[in-house]
């Protein structure tokens, strides 16, 4: 329980931190918001107007706590290019992503762990060559570079699914094996070594000494074991789905939130793209987060009394 | 006192052993070579005996524990010949659900190391309940409450506490008991101990041997103890067998052993063992070194090491021969224990 709880404060920390970074980083990234708001023929009365009433010339604290504020109280503010409500582009563009993210997750896991696991039982054999390689590959190519190629062949020459769009199943498969194809190659490596580690241990020994089934053997406590390193880095494949999928909403036009922030920072939309980083920095931290209380869970080690 | 009229019963070999092996012989594969690491053994334990096998790390002691067993790593380590009856059926021979069976219910075994040898992700009473319940069909309380009477049965501490801690809660000792009752919750007819008490502290070690023998006692059971420390055999055996290089070189009765040990390894052992009551005496070792697998002589395996080889011993393999009372030896050219 303390482990969580230090887990907690440590992720509100870093939380605070990053929001400061996200927040000067805007600041820092050139252009001025003033621009997006006038036409370009106001005069610099006009401009300095805009600019006192948006709170930019306050010291930066006074604006970060000015924002904080406003964000707490409910207020996320508009988009600078189309004046549509933060908190609309959240909810409708929140659930795409989800669908996508939620995908990924059950692809990366759900046949991450059992492809691992074949790889680990039927070692050395031709199941085990063709799934390594495979996940040898899947963390070897670029996710962009996958995602042409793999409209290329499926959509391009194949015709089988679409190159791009929304929000139908047929639509999800591609971007969804792409935004997974990393964090999956590595939790069928990480799977199977952790399997063949703990194959080898000598309690496994006193198992079957003790009569158990392989079955149980294996099934239950090697398994058992393996799942504490896989379970203790999900919160890193949850990151990495989260981060590669401004990649991957962009080449696939899904309009997810990744795709909102690219075209958020692109455009200079500041309110957006300052609000859509902190959303995905929580969403990270969040995860991560869940995977230690999930460590802690799977690992009594870690539990005192 | 019962103890020791059924000992003088085994010594005398009126009754059938409870498990005997005969010409196994179990090699490692490595790179397309095979080498043997246990030979032609033979071995039997009797009923309610405790044997113990000694020999140096290395000389094959837990292979043929683990041939037993049928709990060799494979591969590379492999049985390639022999046979391990019991009650009747030879258990090389067994298809593996019914050596499923054997294990626990009538032979079981503990390991060297209690903590690596616990799975650390369950409870002490979860897997001792999983050990019962894929034996005996019963319910899980029946199973917990079995778990919570074998661990007060060998002396745990709080045994109903106990029930619901992680091995990496305990000491090494209390490790070992836990140990102790996975092995005897279902009153097997033998124990195989491997070096039970090596990992754990002088003091525990009494206390755990001294826990062994009162389950063998208590429970008219055999054990098979496997250990390198002579202290320990002159303590606990009824019988011994000593092993060199993958084979027994000699086997006798504990203190005819302790006595008059005849194979020259087994006085050289005798020798290198610091004694108390001798002042300053200094350590006598055994001069060089096991021969690997791959680098056996032709002749007899202690040979390059023997004080005593002569000409026959480099050429010929000794066998195991029948001695005076219930004695066996291998040797060419025993000489008197000075």
């Amino acid at each position: 329980m303390r482990r969580v709880l230090a887990r907690t404060i440590y992720m509100v920390i870093v939380l605070v931190l990053s929001s400061i970074a996200v927040f000067y980083a805007i600041r820092l990234s050139g252009g001025d918001a003033v621009a997006a708001r006038v036409p370009a023929s106001a005069s610099a009365e006009e401009r300095e107007a805009v600019r006192e009433q948006l709170g930019l010339n306050d010291p930066f604290h006074q604006q970060y706590f000015d924002y904080v504020g406003s964000i707490l109280s409910g207020d996320l503010g508009n988009s600078l290019t189309n004046n549509a409500r933060i908190g609309t582009l959240i909810t409708e563009h929140g659930k795409n992503s989800l669908i996508l993210g939620v995908a990924a997750f059950v692809l990366v896991f759900g046949l991450g762990i059992p492809l691992g696991l074949l790889a680990s039982l039927r070692r050395n054999s031709w199941w085990d060559g063709g799934i390594m390689t495979f996940s040898v590959a899947g963390m070897a190519v670029p996710n962009f570079w996958l995602a042409l190629l793999a409209v290329w062949l499926f959509a391009s020459v194949l015709g089988w699914l679409p190159s791009a769009g929304c929000c139908g199943p047929k639509q999800l498969v591609l971007p969804a094996v792409v935004l997974a194809m990393e964090g999956m190659a590595l939790t069928v490596r990480m799977t199977r070594s952790a399997m063949l580690e703990n194959l080898n241990q000598d309690f496994v020994r006193t198992l079957r000494a003790g009569g158990l089934s392989e079955v149980r053997v294996i099934g239950k406590h090697v398994f058992r074991n393996a799942l504490v390193p896989i379970v203790s880095l999900a919160g890193l494949r949850i990151g990495q789905i989260v981060g590669y999928a401004l990649v991957v909403e962009t080449i696939f036009g899904w309009p997810g939130l990744g795709q909102v922030l690219v075209n958020a920072v692109l455009r200079r939309d500041y309110p957006v793209a300052q609000f859509f980083s902190l959303v995905l920095i929580t969403i990270v931290l969040l995860s991560n987060w869940l995977a230690d209380v999930g460590y802690t869970m799977v690992n009594p080690r870690l539990r005192k009394t | 006192m019962a103890a020791t009229d059924l000992r003088a019963g085994s010594s005398g070999r009126e009754q059938a052993p409870l498990l005997s092996i005969s010409g196994l012989r179990t090699a490692v594969t490595t790179r397309g070579e095979s080498f043997d690491v246990v030979r032609n053994l033979a071995l039997d334990i009797y009923p309610n005996e405790i044997l113990c096998l000694v020999g140096e790390s290395g000389c094959g002691k837990s292979i043929t524990a683990l041939s037993i067993m049928r709990l060799l790593p494979t591969p590379p380590v492999r049985t390639r010949a022999g046979r391990v009856l019991f009650k009747g059926q030879d258990l090389l021979e067994l298809r593996n659900s019914r050596m499923r069976t054997i294990r626990s219910e009538s032979i079981s075994m503990i390991f060297q190391d209690p903590l690596t040898s616990l799975d650390p992700v369950f409870t002490v009473g979860n897997v001792i309940s999983e050990v019962i319940r894929s034996h005996r069909d019963v319910s899980s309380s029946e199973a917990r409450r079995m778990a919570g009477d074998v661990l007060s049965k060998v002396g745990l501490p709080d045994p109903v506490k106990q029930l619901d801690s992680y091995p990496h809660q305990l000491s090494g000792g209390m490790r070992q008991r836990v140990m102790i009752a996975l092995a005897l919750v279902l009153d097997p007819d033998i124990l195989i101990a491997d070096e039970p008490t090596t990992a754990l502290d002088v003091t525990v070690q009494a206390q755990i041997l001294d826990q062994l023998m009162h389950e063998q006692r208590e429970r008219h059971m055999s054990m098979l103890l496997i250990t390198h420390d002579l202290a320990v055999v002159a303590a606990v055996a009824d019988r011994v067998a000593v092993m060199y290089a993958g084979e027994i070189v000699e086997q006798a009765p504990v203190d005819e052993l302790f006595e008059d040990p005849r194979h020259p390894y087994t006085q050289g052992l005798l020798r290198a063992l610091p004694q108390v009551s001798v002042k300053r005496r200094r350590l006598d070792p055994i001069p060089g070194l096991v021969p690997p697998p791959q680098l056996m002589p032709p002749g007899c395996r202690f040979a390059p090491r023997c004080p005593h080889a002569i000409d026959q011993c480099w050429t010929e393999h000794p066998e195991l021969s029948d001695e005076v009372g219930d004695r066996t030896l291998r040797c060419f050219n025993p000489q008197p224990f000075a």
